[in-house]
């Protein structure tokens, strides 16, 4: 609060693409890994983790001024835990074959490392607007990484997307995509491609004349 | 000895065919991130077997008791206090919560003691100890046990709980060893740019998955060859 | 600082924990009260409607659910079908054990007399997609329509010559052993006691002395 932090804007532009909680800063490996098998799934969870993150941003915005700091983890946690909770319990009523196939990882949105450390990075020192902000823009960038995901493997393994067919039916469907291989090589094959397009666009400024708001927002990523 | 066979089964099955990182991808973080060198990997390996384990014992002893729906406790306290008996008592709404904090402080308790009483120990995997508090395997693990629970026909036991907890951390001290065998190789290795790092320690988990499938089915001759030996 | 001053100290910090806890606890006892109904009429849904597909001819909301001690001495649910006046016609039972790659749980449905399977329903599984899926799948399931109970059932990869024979799901033979083994395993433990238990008189009204003690789902 003495620092002056970024406002509600950079961090909602920051949260979608430059500090991506996939691509760029390899946070909540879990569900991106496990529930990526199909768009449904993958988007249930994005809604998911996106409702706890802003529940869990606003709270702890709101009594950032009343934090102990020794106690503060406990109270993130017990704010994550609570709204995880709320959270499980709606899927499983109100969409209850979706709530099985994710299983356990839902409760396992407590121990995703990019609420906690959005809580403990922007909403325990800013203010309710910049916070709710943050929380909304990382939950895009968790989504769009998470969809992108998603749709390269059920295109490929299952020929669908959003179980809508998309590929003709001669399409073999590659098992091994809604497998847990596939898994990692479809994150490790995106990620390069996003590292390799950084690396390309931070390349291109340096030597045209710097454009001020590009260079701002990537100095700000590393 | 239908126990025994079972037992070694969930071992094996949490341990190697479902192995926690590889089939379930909880502690991808660590598995990521302390992998560079293969006795730190051994260590935080150990660490979370050891944590998992007695995170596993205290959260299957609440589940049982207090949290599963028609647990002894909160039946006996709401009979206690006059309430009616044909009411069905549910705690498990506060399972997550109680589990987090169950793993949270078990995490202190269990580092504060193998300070004092085991500084060897300390030093060869103390330094892992805070870390293991949000990885996804200890939370993993006890919900898998929650699961086992729920249902009052097929009430997992103690043993039971310990056998999928203790192999779920095998499983994860073998993943990682693996892959910081690897790594520590790869360091020699000219690898494309964008790949550095997180990219190709990802590949290899990705190869290492496919190789893993393989054990899929063990668990039919395991079974075959236990049961031949214990009748 | 001194001993007292601290633990005040200690207590000032923890108000807002304690608040939170209290807060936090009662809103999830109101979404509790409010949702675990419905959580609970949605996991009896999963088995009762597909009850009628299992049994032909049953009126799942006649359904009654039991409690039968298997030949391995634990108590297992089993569920009495019968037709909408009242007449008996089948059972289903649960099941579950190892597939291919994870638990694989089933619904068998059974005639009144235990003598042959009139269905299978497959409730969760985590099979190979595009492979060993497909034992959710009619095709596969209508293979174990009409198989007699009094054998175990064994897989075959071509077409069955005997009655006991299920085809393979072709690239999923474990896969369909596996679905194999859970029937065989799960009439093996309780065809004898669930025909003790519908040959007795008393059972008739539904209220058997094994019933569960108020719990539905």
């Amino acid at each position: 609060m003495k620092r002056d932090g970024p406002t509600a804007l950079e961090r909602f532009i920051n949260g979608v693409l430059p500090e991506n909680p996939v691509y760029r800063q390899l946070l909540g490996m879990c569900p991106t890994l496990a529930v990526t098998n199909g768009m449904k799934p993958a988007m249930t969870m994005a809604a998911a983790t996106a409702f706890v993150l802003i529940c869990a941003n606003i709270i702890v915005s709101l009594i950032r001024g009343l934090l102990k700091p020794h106690l503060r983890i406990l109270v993130f946690t017990l704010t994550i835990a609570t709204f995880v909770t709320i959270a499980d319990r709606f899927l499983a009523a109100y969409m209850y074959e979706m709530s099985k196939q994710l299983g356990p990882y839902v409760p396992l949105i407590i121990v995703n490392c990019l609420i906690i450390s959005r809580c403990e990075i922007c909403a325990s020192k800013q203010s309710l607007g910049v916070a709710a902000a943050d929380a909304v823009g990382m939950s895009l960038g968790f989504a769009a990484a998470l969809a992108s995901i998603a749709t390269v493997r059920e295109i490929l393994g299952s020929g669908s997307w959003f179980g809508i067919s998309v590929l003709p039916a001669a399409w073999p469907g590659w098992g091994i995509m809604v497998l847990p291989p596939g898994a990692f090589l479809t994150l490790v094959l995106l990620l390069g491609i996003a590292e390799w397009m950084s690396a390309r666009r931070r390349r291109a400024p340096e030597r045209q004349s710097e454009t001020e708001s590009e260079c701002s927002l990537h100095g700000h990523a590393h | 000895m239908d126990t025994l066979t079972s037992l070694v089964l969930i071992f094996i099955g949490a341990a190697l065919i479902n192995n926690f990182v590889l089939h379930y991808f909880v502690g991808i973080c660590p598995f990521l991130g302390v992998s560079r060198r293969v006795d730190t990997a051994f260590g935080m390996g150990c660490a979370v077997t050891f944590v998992i384990s007695i995170s596993g014992l205290l959260n299957w002893t609440v589940t049982y008791f207090v949290l599963r729906p028609g647990a002894p406790l909160p039946v006996w306290v709401w009979q206690a206090v006059g309430g009616d008996p044909a009411k069905q008592i549910d705690l498990s709404v506060l399972s997550y919560i109680i589990y987090i904090f169950v793993i949270a402080s078990s995490v202190q308790f269990v580092e504060m003691y193998v300070r004092k009483f085991f500084p060897h120990l300390y030093r060869s995997f103390g330094v892992f100890l805070p870390l293991i508090t949000t990885n996804c395997a200890i939370l993993f693990g006890s919900l898998e046990i929650m699961k086992r629970l729920q249902d009052p026909t097929k009430l997992w036991g103690l043993h039971e709980a310990l056998a999928l907890t203790l192999g779920g951390g095998v499983g994860f001290t073998i993943a990682i060893s693996l892959m910081a065998g690897i790594r520590e190789e790869l360091d020699m290795c000219d690898v494309p740019k964008p790949l550095k790092g997180a990219g190709v320690a990802l590949i290899i988990a990705g190869i290492m998955a496919m190789a893993f499938m393989g054990f899929v089915g063990v668990d039919k001759g395991v079974h075959g060859v236990l049961s031949a030996l214990l009748k | 600082m001194s001993d007292l001053s601290r633990q005040r100290g200690y207590l000032r910090d923890a108000w807002l924990v304690i608040l939170l806890a209290l807060v936090f606890g009662g809103g999830l006892a109101g979404v509790q009260s409010v949702l675990s109904d419905k959580i609970a009429e949605n996991k009896r849904q999963e088995t009762y409607s597909v009850i009628p597909e299992l049994v032909s001819g049953a009126d799942a909301t006649k359904t009654v659910e039991l409690l039968i001690e298997g030949r391995n001495g634990k108590a297992a649910r089993v569920y009495k079908v019968t037709a909408s006046d009242g007449t008996h016609k089948g059972w289903v039972l649960p099941a579950d054990g190892q597939g291919f790659a994870d638990r694989v749980e089933v619904l068998i449905g059974l005639d009144a007399t235990l003598s042959t399977i009139t269905g299978l329903y497959v409730l969760e599984q985590k099979e190979t997609p595009g492979l060993g899926d497909y034992i959710t799948g009619e095709t596969f399931r209508s293979r174990f329509r009409g198989k007699p109970t009094d054998g175990s059932l064994t897989v075959v990869k071509s077409d069955p010559q005997a009655d006991n024979e299920i085809r393979a799901l072709t690239g999923a033979t474990i896969s369909s052993e596996s679905v194999a083994a859970i029937v065989n395993a799960a009439l093996a433990n309780m065809k004898g006691p669930m025909q003790e238990h519908g040959a007795s008189p008393s059972e008739d009204s539904g209220l058997a002395p094994t019933a569960p003690e108020g719990r539905g789902d």
